[in-house]
């Protein structure tokens, strides 16, 4: 498989008044194409922080991080974002539908193409026929399926997602949580996801990659062999399942 | 539905309209034997107001006030808009920029007026350019603080999405700060309402303000009272339509607020 992402011997530090933090140590890791990681540890261990690095957001103090071979240097071409905060990142003065268009406008398409994206994108989360609300007219469930129908009318290879489930109920939950796997078969796109959910980070990926310590270095790197497709039922019953998500609470907790 | 719509019209007219009726039949009813020259009756000041601006004195008086009021008003917003987007964005050009806007903002409008008569005579042009000065400080404040109070979020799914600075300003950071820009723009369209009538107290024989102050000097008193009574109800209308135009283009903002 090829690799998607390389992160090489990436560290990072802000420098405050108070002094200096280090976030991450040398963390070096590869995403091969389409497939589903996520990133776990426990809270405030730098998981958003390696995101932001990933979105071109933030530059790391050492290391590099490379996309398809291309170091970046800024948020890169065919790579898309879902935060947390649906309420925050999509523009409330806007429809959903003008939502999806934004960024759009820098990609040259014709006005039937943007259409037909804006379109196939709202249908592909499930939102047919509803861009025409205003996000905050809708439920919060719908909203981060508008969010991430917004990241696949780019046509991105890559998805980012930070914690994207974190402020759903837990049915709706699930319900996203096939979402992005059905995304991630229909479209190929390599997914990257920050969760505190074990549990969802089990269910929904090839590797997790657990982060611990301050400054926090890949303390593992988690093989998940249950087979896809993936069922809410079947596969959180299988004894697999519960093995590694045992195994991954563990070295999250310290305890490993 | 329309029905109710329109019955909850009625009622916010008949809660908001009884006490303005009251005060005006007081007013009506008090003066009516009055013999004061200073305090005419209403009905005199009423006779008076029709004969003066329906529509006799509209071209001379009340068409160049509104000319000056708007043109000054206009640029002021671009003005105040523009700078403070640039001020905003930019936190190293604030900090320069921000000691001088609140030194001038400090200054009280009406006080400039003299020294914009020395800088552009007793014409128009000095009277919008006063209008449109006093008009900016609001504005330009409000949206420096509008524009730094943009949540991060926003910038960083924009900035990822691949928005230049200019598109970012224009389609994530103005929008977003449009409701706290709204609030200074109102707030600039009462000074600039303010200082059209004062500055047409200098100099002038047209307009408002001019009218009012040479009846007043003339002992034309009626005529005065007229003046006083065309711009309060003048006022009252123009923040009517301010208020209905910030409802249109707000509508996104009010109706995430009543549902939160």
């Amino acid at each position: 498989m090829t690799t998607a992402i390389a992160i090489n011997g990436v560290s990072m530090e802000y420098v405050t008044p108070e002094g200096t933090t280090h976030v991450l140590d040398n963390v070096s890791y590869e995403v091969s194409e389409g497939s589903f990681v996520a990133i776990v540890g426990p809270s405030g261990v730098g998981k958003t922080t390696l995101l932001r690095l990933l979105s071109g957001l933030q530059k790391p103090t050492a290391g590099e991080i490379l996309i398809r071979g291309e170091r970046i240097s800024g948020p890169p071409a065919g790579l898309a974002v879902v935060l947390q905060d649906y309420t925050r990142s999509l523009m409330p003065w806007l429809t959903v539908e003008r939502n999806i268009a934004l960024p759009l406008k820098n990609q040259k398409l014709s006005k039937a193409d943007r259409s037909e994206r804006i379109e196939s994108s709202l249908e592909e989360v499930g939102l047919s026929g509803q861009g025409g609300k205003y996000p905050w007219q809708m439920s919060g469930g719908m909203q981060q399926r508008a969010s991430i129908a917004r990241a696949l009318a780019v046509r991105p290879s890559i998805l980012v997602m930070d914690e994207p489930f974190a402020s759903v109920d837990a049915q709706t939950r699930f319900d996203l949580e096939d979402l992005v796997l059905k995304v991630r078969d229909d479209f190929g796109i390599t997914t990257l996801m920050v969760t505190h959910d074990i549990d969802e980070a089990v269910y929904l990926s090839d590797e997790i990659v657990v982060l611990h310590g301050r400054p926090a270095k890949v303390r593992d790197v988690v093989t998940v062999d249950i087979p896809f497709p993936r069922s809410q039922i079947q596969t959180r019953n299988a004894p697999r399942f519960a093995e590694l998500r045992t195994h991954v609470y563990a070295m999250v907790r310290g305890l490993e | 539905m329309i029905a109710r719509r329109i019955w909850h019209w009625l009622l916010a007219i008949l809660i908001g309209g009884w006490l303005p009726v009251l005060l005006v039949t007081l007013w009506w009813n008090a003066s009516a034997s009055s013999e004061n020259p200073f305090f005419p009756p209403l009905e005199l000041i009423w006779e008076q107001f029709k004969l003066n601006w329906v529509f006799l004195n509209v071209p001379i008086h009340l068409v160049p006030s509104l000319q000056n009021l708007f043109l000054g008003f206009a640029i002021g917003v671009v003005a105040g808009i523009g700078l403070g987007a640039l001020v905003g964005v930019s936190g190293a050009v604030s900090r320069y920029v921000e000691p001088v806007v609140d030194f001038f903002r400090c200054i009280p409008p009406v006080a400039l007026v003299p020294i914009f008569i020395l800088l552009f005579g007793l014409d128009s042009a000095m009277r919008v350019a006063s209008i449109a000065f006093a008009t900016t400080f609001p504005i330009l404040i409000a949206t420096i603080e509008g524009i730094r109070g943009t949540n991060l979020v926003l910038i960083d799914t924009a900035s990822v999405f691949g928005l230049s600075r200019a598109q970012m300003l224009w389609r994530v950071r103005l929008p977003n700060a449009m409701p706290v820009i709204f609030g200074g723009l109102q707030v600039g369209f009462q000074i600039a309402f303010i200082v059209t009538v004062a500055s047409e107290y200098l100099g002038s024989g047209f307009g408002l303000g001019a009218f009012t102050l040479i009846a007043t000097d003339s002992f034309l008193i009626l005529d005065a009272w007229t003046g006083v009574l065309l711009l309060g109800l003048l006022g009252y209308a123009l923040s009517l339509v301010f208020d209905i135009v910030e409802r249109l283009t707000l509508r996104w903002y009010y109706g995430q607020k009543q549902l939160a």
